[in-house]
Formats: C-alpha cells, sequence, structure tokens
C-alpha cells in the first residue's frame, strides 16, 4: 500500500492536527489511512519485539491505532503534534496488560466496527525461504549455530555463549560476520553497520 | 524517507533480541516510533529472524545443533525422529511425512576434546563434506545431526557415513564412524 502523496509533506505531527481538526463529526478518512499506514510498521515491531506472537501484534496494532485515532478524533490528545509518544505509551500500557491477562480487544471494535476493516498496514517484509536457506548453508557451523539459536531459539548473545561455551563478546562478533554475510548473499548490500 | 542518526544495524539487531539495557532501548524504542526509515530497518532484522525460524521449521537446512536447541525445537512444536549411534555402529533410517526433522545422535567420547569436526560422505558420492568446528556435548557425550528433512524426504535409498575428527595442538584423531542407511517411508 503506497504513500498517499497528498500527504508526503506532512509530518506525523502535522497529519496528526488534521485529523484532530476535522473531528469525529466529519472525520478525514484519509488522512487517518495514512496515519495508520505510517504507524502500524512501528507498533507492530514493538508487539512482536515483547510479545512474539504475530496475532498478538496484530492485535496490538489494531488496539493502538483505534484507540489513537478515536483519541484524536475527540479531540483529547492536548498536543497532536506528539502523536508518536501517545502511541509509544498507549502501545507500552497494551502490551502490559497483555502479558498480565488484563486487556480485552472487544471495546474499541464495537465501537468501530466495519470502519476498522478500512484500515490497512502494508505487508510485513517477508524473505525467500530456499534462497535464505541457500545462503545459510554457505556459513560455517559456528556462525550458523549463532544464527538458528538467537533467531529461532531467541536467545540472547551471553546465552548463545553459554551453549557454545563462548563468550557473549565473542557470539556478537560471530552474529555481526554472519549477517553481514547473509544479508550480502540476501542481496542486501551493505548499509552502514 | 532519511535519518539524520540512524541507528546502526547491530544495535537493531540487539534490540530485536532485547539485549540492551533498559534505559538504552527506551531511547531506542523513542526513536523507532518517530522514525519510518529505521523502522523500516528493524523490519529487515525482523525479516530475517522470522526468514531464519521459517527455514529450520520447514527442514530446509542441515545443522549440527546443541541440546538446547534441540529442546527449543521440541517447544516449538517440531516432530522429532531420534536416532542415537555408538563409535562404529549402523542404522536403519527413515522420514515419515509427519516427521518434521530426524536426530543423529552421534555417541563419542569427548572428554578433553577441543574441537570437532563431523565428516559425511555419501554412497554413490565421491567427495567428503567437511564440517569444521561443530558444536558437542562433552557431558551427554554425542554429536547432535539435524540433515534437512526437505532433502531426506526427497532422497531415494542411500547409505551416509559420518566421521567424528577430534582436532587438536596434537593433531587428527578419529573418535567415531557411524553408518546410516536410509530408506523412504
Amino acid at each position: 500500500m503506497p504513500q498517499d502523496s497528498r500527504f508526503a509533506a506532512l509530518d506525523d505531527g502535522a497529519l496528526a492536527r488534521r485529523i484532530a481538526a476535522a473531528g469525529a463529526a466529519s472525520p478525514d478518512s484519509a488522512a487517518e489511512s495514512e496515519l495508520y499506514r505510517r504507524l502500524a510498521p512501528r507498533v507492530r515491531l514493538y508487539g512482536l519485539r515483547h510479545l512474539r506472537d504475530r496475532d498478538a501484534a496484530a492485535d496490538l496494532v489494531q488496539h493502538v491505532l483505534l484507540l489513537t485515532l478515536e483519541t484524536l478524533r475527540a479531540g483529547k490528545l492536548r498536543e497532536p503534534e506528539r502523536i508518536v509518544s501517545f502511541v509509544l505509551g498507549t502501545s507500552r500500557m497494551t502490551v502490559l496488560e497483555m502479558r498480565r491477562g488484563t486487556w480485552r480487544r472487544e471495546t474499541l471494535l464495537e465501537t468501530w466496527g466495519e470502519t476498522a476493516e478500512a484500515f490497512e498496514a502494508p505487508e510485513p517484509l517477508a524473505l525467500d525461504p530456499d534462497r535464505l536457506a541457500r545462503c545459510l548453508e554457505q556459513l560455517n557451523e559456528r556462525e550458523r549455530s549463532v544464527v538458528v539459536l538467537s533467531f529461532f531459539a531467541d536467545k540472547q548473545a551471553d546465552e548463545v555463549g553459554a551453549e557454545l561455551s563462548i563468550s557473549a563478546g565473542n557470539v556478537r562478533v560471530i552474529r555481526h560476520r554472519a549477517l553481514g554475510r547473509l544479508r550480502e548473499c540476501m542481496g542486501a548490500g551493505e548499509e552502514e553497520k | 524517507m532519511t535519518c539524520k542518526n540512524p541507528i546502526g544495524f547491530e544495535t537493531l539487531v540487539a534490540c530485536w533480541l532485547r539485549e540492551m539495557p533498559e534505559n538504552s532501548e527506551t531511547a531506542l524504542e523513542e526513536h523507532l516510533f518517530g522514525c519510518a526509515h529505521c523502522t523500516e530497518r528493524l523490519e529487515g532484522v525482523a525479516a530475517l529472524a522470522s526468514g531464519v525460524r521459517a527455514v529450520v521449521m520447514d527442514g530446509k537446512v542441515t545443522m549440527v545443533v546443541s541440546a538446547p536447541f534441540l529442546d527449543a525445537m521440541k517447544q516449538a512444536g517440531l516432530s522429532l525422529r531420534e536416532y542415537r549411534v555408538q563409535p562404529g555402529g549402523s542404522v536403519n533410517c527413515t522420514i515419515a511425512t509427519d516427521d518434521d526433522a530426524v536426530i543423529s545422535r552421534l555417541q563419542a567420547p569427548l572428554t578433553g576434546v577441543e574441537r570437532i569436526d563431523l565428516v559425511r560422505v555419501r554412497s554413490g558420492v565421491e567427495s567428503e563434506l567437511r564440517v569444521a568446528d561443530v558444536p558437542f556435548n562433552v557431558d551427554a557425550g554425542e554429536v547432535l545431526v539435524v540433515p534437512s528433512a526437505a532433502w531426506l524426504k526427497a532422497m531415494p535409498a542411500f547409505t551416509m557415513q559420518m566421521r567424528l575428527i577430534a582436532v587438536g595442538k596434537a593433531g587428527e584423531k578419529q573418535i567415531g564412524e557411524y553408518t546410516f542407511n536410509h530408506s523412504p517411508s
């Protein structure tokens, strides 16, 4: 879903001000969709990092962004230009509630109904699995072990080090080198490190 | 879409793996939420992570793994078939349609060993494949080999020999040879 060119010159805060100015009586649907499109990946990645669950992250995106739009429409956000702080704070609180098991998803969806379905988030980036497998095969065994322990078993450097009998610092060095080789193999090119 | 102070790739990886101290992570999250450029780069790390996970789940790579990694595979719900083989031993083996992975447990005396190389040679294929410096478990006395399940499922009957070579300052010493007689299920 490409960026709406009408809003290219507007930063997130300006977009939020525009939504707040339109209010709930005559909502600016295009601006709302654009804000949703921009913020959805940020909230989803936050959810994935903290919840490690794709469905829970998707729920988080919908909940946080509907709440954000509702707050903007109602004029309850005093400084719309600080929209990003609001979204981050709401994401943090919602993740805490999700972890405690006190979060309920129904309330907002009841309010928004089918309108919520009109908002689209960009599809997450997906790599070619066969190519990635070939690239993984090209790593040496220690590099491959570090990469799969990190990303499959979801282990931090000190845990990986304990399993492979090497230091956490050494794990980070191997991981950095291995991921660099993987990205190069996958055609990501050399960006800034 | 640019960023004046882009977050380094290694920092993004540490962020993804939640390795950062809390105060650094908070500052980083604030930056990420306000920055589409760095969010897109973190998306790249996330894609790599989910891609690696999918490749392992789908059995697309051959790996030598640690015991905790095997536990992680079980926790992920993978159905594992295991064969334990003593040095000099052989086993008739297969992989069923509903198996996600086959684990070859190569038993060996590993006390005092500094480094292990694994050599694999398949019947009908002249060249050996030597994998240097593989993970091993001294206490359990074993090396865990996980051949690509996708590859195994596509293979006709064949024999695979594996050898474990201890590598140290004094040189190399073979500490075990194992034969796997594979047949399709």
